[in-house]
């Protein structure tokens, strides 16, 4: 085990709280739902980007390469200067949803470089311009654009040009969990000396102005040795920490508070404000920041001046240590922030090395490796501290609930229920500081390779009586909690509980049976809500796949009548499936769960069916395309599928899952129920795969789709001319890049073409494409399902891969060559190009820049670029996961160990790790 | 017996003016001052046709010290 290993363990027993301190500050708080108190709900304009650096927050903080204690009341992040912009660079600048061609995006350069699981070890970068940073422009040009061209980025501006760049690496290391030592380090890229100013910031997030109760915290300067500038910050739940910066350096203090005059016309009540500091440095004015050294907002203001191609190195320490004990205690005497502080820097890195050395196969190349370890790291720093009392909030806005007098809020109207206060995996901390439900369970997928409590603690959460609905619905975003996301928890649930089995030898049966009770509530919201016709065909609306239909799914149709929908219904399956598997886990040492799988068996025949019979010959299966769509019910009772052939027409092949034949061999009354079951409805077995018929090792499949379909839909999907490209299975099938769909319907035309990059259009925003691009997420679930039909059918079911090549494989060989695929997005290539960057030739050329990588929302369906937001590592992260997965499973371990297998592998490397350890 | 409607209590601001309103659960509206106890400084504020008050949300409402919530 590595001393990583010890920290976790030690945070898992509360022997010693290593997470309390993480990357948990957001990187965008303005422009968010929380923070919106208009009465329309126009969040991005109501708390622009220009006020954020004079308005107080309401329920977050936001800041650049920053950290916080898991309660966020007492915030550290980095403020720069380059003598240039008119603002200080506090906090990371993007365009609004409105002002962009393609929906909101973050127009900086920033990489989340290292991070171990404690955050023992943390590694970001951030490049900086040395010319005033283009804002109007970036705006102005981006505005002017249309939905056809590209975003202007901020390479285009030129800004960069001639290297003329500040890279700004910022270190964390623990030294103990409320020790923590900081390190900034400064590159001038550029070809001339250049200055910047750095102003390491801590600051209290703002709770005592918006509470009659809430004590003041308060930062003071402090004396401390020569060669250190010392603040003190006291709160009265947090208690005293330090913050030590070496060098007698100037400490700028203001309060983090709103300034009323600049935001609301009216007069201060004090002279010092949120942008006092600001005003300080970039205006000069002196009076802004409090001569009394004291405030709730405080900065050490450094002036380097860095040499072409040299760099400067800045050291602080933000500790629980008092300057007393820090200077007896703590290493060398005189040393300003303790002797160790270069050992225990180091240290840490070299710790950080040996954990992911311990988690990497051994099998994946350097370049492999550095893609995983990215993942991971992006991963890890995009957790935030999310906090948000919507009862409050709307209360706060005049929609108090209980009042009879109130008015409706824009959003989230009906769950005054909530309360967050959590530290939760974000997608994308600007793009996306917001929990999705969907988003989150994928995310679990790669976290729980480094932290499996970590993954666990989620997904428990999110079932939490401050989360779920009363009704039992799953929250799904902030701008509305009502909507529906796919219904993936429970499949999450199941792959944490067996990977935490095989990896303590023991599965953690409380938490499995709580997390059950809860979605037991979920599904039959499900069930009750979007099965209109009680025929277990379901809808569910956009679904998270925003544009992917012919009309938004979301909104009444101009058709009139309603979607059934293949997707929802294969969810709806897979749910079914994942539940059952619970079920018979549970079922193995409490008999109450086996007539729960037996239920969840019966509802899954009733759904899977529902899709091959519905209504004669309008079913959502079409013989003759051989594939799965939405039909369209009209009002005068005609019925017709929407041909469009997308990520939707092959969910209903992602629903399949195997079972061990002698699972629930002890509870012969349930078997023989269920045979009760199928004779007395015969009709059932004939439209899917039949559900008694036995594969390899006597498993069963629970599979919608019989051997005949699944080569029919397989054909397709891995046919390089619909969906399977060069960088994973799109998203639409190419075929619509010349034959696209088009529908009249209330004297309009609808259509959708294959498009492989950007929307072309406002839905959804207009920041996110289904119509083509490669979606990380979904393509897992492509590759689970191949390799359950693998562990079923064996190596004597081939198929041709690509479609037409002539080259025949099994299932397990076609989920590994799609994960190649998927790959090859971030690995060099022959030429030493990474697909991920497009044509961006700065991050495909310069050494600066080309090991840096980004996971994106999606990406190209023909050329693997990144697209949409830049940093979400969120789900793209799965790349991890998928890495790993191809790196230790074989074909032969997942035919005899059938889905236990991969669990198992796993297991075995972390109790490889434990034994070396003693 | 008469049912005594009671207001919601809200902020405001009065750009023309810059000053902060407030409105009381009677309904009656004050100008209250940037000053530390605002509330003990207030003055009425008569709103005519055309005043302006832009909703301010209501979490400010902390920073006045007023004697009901």
């Amino acid at each position: 085990m590595t001393s990583e290993h010890d920290r976790l363990e030690a945070a898992r027993t509360q022997e010693l709280p290593w997470k309390k301190w993480g990357p948990y500050l957001s990187e965008r708080q303005w422009g968010t739902v929380r923070e919106d108190y208009s009465e329309g709900g126009d969040a991005w304009n109501y708390f622009s980007h220009d006020q954020a650096r004079s308005r107080a927050y309401r329920w977050g903080e936001d800041g650049l390469a920053g950290i916080s204690d898991d309660q966020q009341r007492l915030c550290f992040a980095l403020a720069l200067w380059n003598g240039k912009d008119a603002i200080l660079k506090e906090r990371l600048f993007g365009l609004t949803n409105n002002e962009s061609n393609h929906g909101e995006d973050v127009k900086e350069y920033y990489f989340y470089l290292d991070s171990t699981p404690t955050h023992s070890y943390l590694k970001y970068l951030y490049k900086y311009p040395q010319a005033a940073f283009p804002y109007a422009d970036l705006v102005e040009t981006s505005r002017r654009r249309s939905r056809n061209e590209f975003e202007y980025e901020l390479l285009d501006t030129g800004v960069f040009d001639e290297n003329r760049y500040f890279d700004c690496v910022v270190e964390y290391a623990k030294q103990t969990p409320e020790d923590i030592l900081i390190q900034i380090t400064i590159h001038n890229r550029g070809p001339e000396a250049a200055e910047l100013h750095v102003l390491p910031t801590l600051w209290f997030r703002n709770q005592w102005s918006w509470h009659a109760a809430s004590g003041r915290p308060i930062l003071r300067q402090v004396p401390g040795l020569p060669g250190q500038s010392v603040v003190q910050a006291v709160d009265p739940k947090l208690g005293e920490r330090y913050l030590y910066c070496l060098a007698d350096v100037p400490l700028l203090f203001t309060e983090n508070e709103t300034n009323t005059q600049r935001i609301f016309g009216v007069a201060n009540r004090t002279p010092y404000v949120k942008d006092g500091i600001n005003n300080c440095v970039v205006l000069g004015e002196a009076a802004a920041i409090n001569p009394q050294q004291t405030g709730t907002k405080a900065a050490a203001h450094y002036r380097l001046i860095v040499g072409p191609g040299q760099s400067e190195t800045i050291q602080l320490r933000l500790s629980d240590m008092a300057p007393a004990a820090l200077a007896s205690g703590n290493g060398r005497a005189g040393a300003p922030l303790g002797g160790q502080f270069e050992e225990v820097l180091e240290l840490r890195r070299n710790e950080a090395d040996d954990f992911y050395k311990a988690i990497t196969p051994g099998t994946l190349s350097a370049d492999e490796a550095n893609v995983m370890r990215q993942a991971l790291a992006g991963m890890l720093w995009t957790k935030q501290f999310y906090h948000y009392d919507v009862d409050k909030w709307l209360e706060e806005r005049g929609c108090d609930p209980f009042k009879a007098t109130r008015k409706a809020a824009p959003r989230n109207d009906h769950w005054h229920h909530m309360y967050n206060g959590d530290v939760i995996s974000m997608p994308d901390k600007w793009e996306y500081p917001w929990y999705a439900a969907w988003d989150l369970a994928f995310h679990v997928l790669p976290l729980t390779l480094v932290d499996p409590d970590f993954g666990k603690q989620q997904l428990k959460l999110m079932l939490r009586e401050r989360y779920i609905h009363p009704n039992g619905q799953i929250p799904a975003y902030e701008w509305n909690f009502g909507d529906v996301n796919p219904p993936v928890h429970a499949w999450a649930t199941i792959f944490t509980y067996r990977l935490d089995k095989a990896r303590q030898g023991e599965g953690d049966k409380e938490w499995l049976k709580s997390c059950f009770q809860k979605l037991l509530l979920n599904f039959t919201w499900w069930v009750n809500r979007k099965d209109r016709s009680g025929r277990n065909v379901f809808e569910g609306g956009f679904l998270g796949l925003d544009n992917i239909g012919v009309f938004d799914r979301s909104a009444p149709l101009p058709t009139g009548g309603y979607l059934e929908q293949a997707d929802g219904t294969a969810w709806m399956a897979l749910y079914c499936q994942n539940m059952l598997e619970i079920a018979i886990e549970l079922a193995m040492t409490e008999p109450d769960y086996a007539d729960m799988s037996l239920k969840f068996t019966e509802h899954f025949l009733w759904i899977a069916s529902a899709m091959g019979h519905m209504s004669g010959d309008t079913g959502m299966w079409d013989e003759e395309d051989g594939f799965y769509y939405d039909v369209l019910r009209l009002p005068d009772g005609g019925a017709q599928r929407l041909k469009v052939r997308s990520m939707v027409g092959l969910l209903p092949l992602c629903a399949a899952t195997t079972f061990e034949g002698d699972r629930l061999a002890k509870y012969p009354e349930i078997g023989e129920r269920f045979r009760r079951f199928l004779d007395a409805r015969p009709e059932l077995r004939t439209a899917i795969h039949d559900p008694l018929k036995n594969g390899v090792a006597g498993r069963r499949l629970a599979s919608i789709l019989d051997e005949t379909k699944l080569r029919r839909v397989l054909a397709k999907l891995l046919d390089e001319r619909e969906f399977l490209s060069d960088f994973g299975i799109r998203s639409l099938s190419r075929y619509h890049a010349d034959h696209p769909y088009v529908i009249q319907a209330s004297g309009q035309e609808y259509r959708v073409a294959y498009l492989p990059a950007e929307s072309d259009t406002g839905m959804f925003g207009g920041n996110s494409n289904w119509r083509g691009p490669i979606w990380m997420p979904v393509n897992l679930l492509v590759m689970r399902a191949l390799l359950q039909y693998y562990s079923y059918y064996g190596d004597a079911f081939t198929v041709e891969c690509p479609t037409g090549s002539g080259r025949q494989m099994n299932l397990y060989q076609v989920a590994e060559e799609i994960g190649r695929r998927l790959s090859n997005i971030f690995l060099q290539d022959g030429a030493g190009r990474r697909p991920v960057f497009g044509g961006a030739k700065k991050f495909q050329d310069d050494p600066h820049w080309r090991d840096y990588l980004l996971f994106y929302e999606y990406f190209h369906g023909d050329n693997g670029a990144g697209l949409g937001a830049s940093h979400q590592t969120g789900w793209t992260g799965v790349i991890a996961r998928i890495m790993h997965l191809f790196a230790t499973l074989t074909p032969e371990a997942a035919l005899s160990g059938s889905k236990t297998a991969y669990f198992e592998t796993e297991g075995r490397a972390a109790k490889r790790e434990a034994v070396g350890a003693r | 017996m008469l049912a005594v409607r009671k207001h919601e209590v809200a902020l405001f601001v009065d750009r023309s003016t810059r000053q902060w309103i407030v409105r009381d659960p009677e309904g009656n509206f004050w100008i209250v001052p940037s000053v530390e106890n605002a509330w003990d400084h207030r003055e009425p504020f008569h709103p005519v046709e055309d005043t302006d008050l832009e909703p301010i949300p209501g979490h400010y409402k902390y920073l006045f010290r007023l004697p009901f919530y």
